[in-house]
């Protein structure tokens, strides 16, 4: 990554050891130990990593003209900040927000998540990706399939369920943004990266939701997509169904999906 | 001997014809193809009309034995030395795709050679990795009819990003017509233009969904800020900053801005959710100066590298659709009579890439 940004966000940041752990489209992110408010020998006590925190950092984008970059940064941090609050009132799993920089584009928050054992930091990308890898060439287990993928795609589909419920739609659902973390129960999924989320009520807005899921799970896991696309939907409509008003509600999307499918597929190639 | 094959496109107002050279042994950055000959007719239309599917079918029908003849002079090929006849088979519009392969059947019989289908997204890949030398890049494809963000994986180019409703070349296309600017050389061309004696920025929807995006509701938006414009209308987002006047100039710059910013930006989420550090941009809109040097700075950032052709390769053509068809052949694909018919729909992912095994 260009040394320009992250000596930018050490200037904001002097003293403050920093990590990069990615850079994605829009952040880089910076792993710390070092809290933003709580002295050295201070940890909060409600965050799972009480030793280290992530700072996610939306550097200027020189590509882009600088009136809309100012504004889509600005409108980024803030609804992912107000997002993450929001989540963890609702008890919505999603990292904990610690504190928001707006002036400099940067959040921290909780750290999530472990490290796979080929080193990589535990998305449910890279988690598939580790399974799909080790599947190869193996024709007698199925690894790939494991009753604990399907456990962890259901839980996926309830985790957006939830937040559908809520008139919350992500924006940018990959297998990327999605953590695993170790629990007692089992591998829990967590949604991040909600800098392009929004409110909205209607169904189209939500099955596009589902449907750029779909399409980033087709393309990232291609072999397997089918049923991991099967499994989410399923526990989508469990955490719809669960309330006789809502099924209604997940009909609407679903039809809806439907309609996104066929748009995709009618999409006129015309000039 | 080395292999040649001669290409035919039409899926849209271009018609094109090409004639690759491939030496033996695989394709490689020490063992390149050469381009033998390409050459091109447009149909172009009066400002404010875009181009019908009969009156294109008309055009290449009229063009294609001419443009067959000069391609084969200027490579000093006679059909004898050919491979084989490559066609476009889709996606695009049904009848010009159908007046070409009349014509690639035609002389496939007259000349006793095998027939190759060609998918029109993987001949813009297919030519632009050739022409660039870029190895495995995400490719952003962008045209009249396609705005795709596409990365290979097992054997296929998959689809990562992709257009919700219209594409960014029909967008273009389309406010170039609400402008009644000329259609020669290109709408989008002559947007290009306006765009850069544009300055102020009109502040548009950006609808970025993930990978994908919408930009149905921006064209809309800014058809409708023309049409104020050019009826005197009182709108506050046709003020500047100092109380003059929005152009439209700045119209198209905004336009232009606006969507490039969303298809750079979803082009940088897929390299970061693939891995990948290159880039490279294909299709007609892969001209775009002002979209090359952007991609360039997101690609800096992020310490990588950008590809992209010019006009001969970038515009539709005949001899990508050569290349990647003489790929293919080389590794046994051959279309019979029967399988020769073409289809306005054939998505990038279907085709089996059997000349790429990593
Ligand atoms: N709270 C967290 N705990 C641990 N790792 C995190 C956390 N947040 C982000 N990461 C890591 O950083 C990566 C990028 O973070 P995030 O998705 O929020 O930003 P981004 O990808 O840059 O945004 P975009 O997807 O819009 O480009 C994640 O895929 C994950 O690996
Ligand atoms: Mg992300």
């Amino acid at each position: 990554m260009s040394s320009a940004i992250v000596a930018q966000a050490q200037s904001y940041l002097s003293g403050i050891p920093l990590d990069v752990i990615s850079q994605g489209a829009e952040a880089v992110v910076f792993l710390t130990t070092v809290h933003p408010y709580l002295s050295g020998s201070m940890h909060p006590s409600d965050i799972q990593n009480s030793s280290k925190y992530i700072i996610k950092y939306r550097p200027p984008k020189t590509y882009r003209h600088e009136v809309l970059d100012k504004q889509l940064t600005k409108s980024r941090t803030a609804a992912e900040a107000r997002l993450l609050s929001k989540l963890y009132t609702l008890e919505i799993p999603a990292p904990k927000l610690i504190a928001l920089d707006a002036p400099h584009g940067m959040i921290w928050m909780e750290y999530l998540g472990f490290e796979l054992p080929n080193g990589q930091i535990s998305s449910l990308k890279n988690w598939l990706w580790y399974l799909e890898k080790q599947q190869e060439g193996n024709t007698t287990a199925s690894i790939a399939l494991a009753d604990s993928v399907k456990q962890v795609l259901i839980l996926v589909g309830q985790a957006i369920a939830k937040l559908h419920l809520q008139d919350i739609v992500h924006g940018d659902l990959t297998s990327s943004n999605i953590l695993l973390e170790q629990k007692k129960e089992g591998l829990q999924p967590t949604l991040i990266d909600f800098g392009l989320s929004s409110y909205s009520p209607l169904a189209e807005d939500k099955a596009v939701d589902l449907y750029v899921l779909e399409r980033a799970l087709t393309s990232t896991h291609p072999v397997y997509s089918k049923t991991y696309n099967k499994w989410l939907l399923q526990g989508y409509e469990e955490t719809y169904s669960k309330k006789t008003n809502n099924k209604r509600k997940y009909t609407e999307v679903s039809k809806r999906l439907e309609d996104v499918r066929l748009r995709g597929r009618k999409r006129s190639m015309l000039g | 001997m080395p292999y040649y094959s001669l290409g035919l496109e039409g899926s849209a107002n271009k018609l094109g014809v090409g004639v690759i050279e491939h030496p033996l042994e695989k394709i490689a950055a020490h063992n390149h193809a050469n381009v033998l000959s390409n050459v091109r007719d447009t149909y172009v239309t009066p400002p404010g009309e875009g181009f019908l599917p009969r009156d294109t079918a008309r055009h290449h029908r009229n063009w294609v034995v001419r443009l067959i003849k000069q391609a084969l002079q200027e490579a000093n090929i006679r059909p004898d030395q050919l491979n084989c006849i490559c066609f476009t088979q889709g996606p695009g519009m049904g009848a010009p795709l159908q007046s070409v392969v009349i014509a690639a059947r035609t002389i496939a019989q007259m000349w006793d050679l095998p027939l190759v289908g060609v998918n029109h997204c993987i001949g813009h890949i297919e030519m632009g990795r050739e022409i660039t030398g870029a190895t495995n890049p995400v490719v952003l494809y962008v045209s009249g009819g396609n705005t795709q963000v596409i990365a290979y994986s097992r054997q296929r180019y998959r689809i990562f990003g992709e257009t919700l409703d219209i594409a960014v070349g029909n967008c273009l296309d389309r406010f170039a017509r609400t402008l009644r600017i000329p259609n020669a050389p290109s709408p989008g061309y002559n947007i290009e233009q306006l765009a850069k004696k544009g300055r102020h920025l009109v502040e548009l929807p950006y609808t970025v969904k993930g990978m994908d995006l919408s930009m149905s509701g921006i064209l809309e938006y800014v058809d409708s800020l023309a049409h104020d414009l050019f009826q005197g209308k009182k709108n506050k987002q046709l003020i500047r900053a100092d109380g003059s006047k929005v152009t439209v100039e700045d119209l198209c710059f905004s336009l232009q801005e606006c969507i490039f910013a969303m298809l750079v930006e979803i082009t940088e989420r897929a390299m970061a959710h693939v891995g990948s550090r290159e880039v490279l941009i294909v299709g007609g809109v892969g001209c775009n100066e002002r979209l090359q040097e952007m991609m360039g700075m997101m690609a800096k950032d992020r310490n990588g590298s950008i590809y992209a052709t010019d006009e001969r390769f970038c515009i539709d053509n005949g001899i990508m659709i050569a290349h990647a068809g003489l790929l293919a052949f080389r590794t046994g694909t051959r279309t019979s009579l029967g399988q020769s018919v073409c289809t306005q729909r054939f998505r990038t992912d279907e085709v089996f890439v059997s000349w790429r095994d990593d």
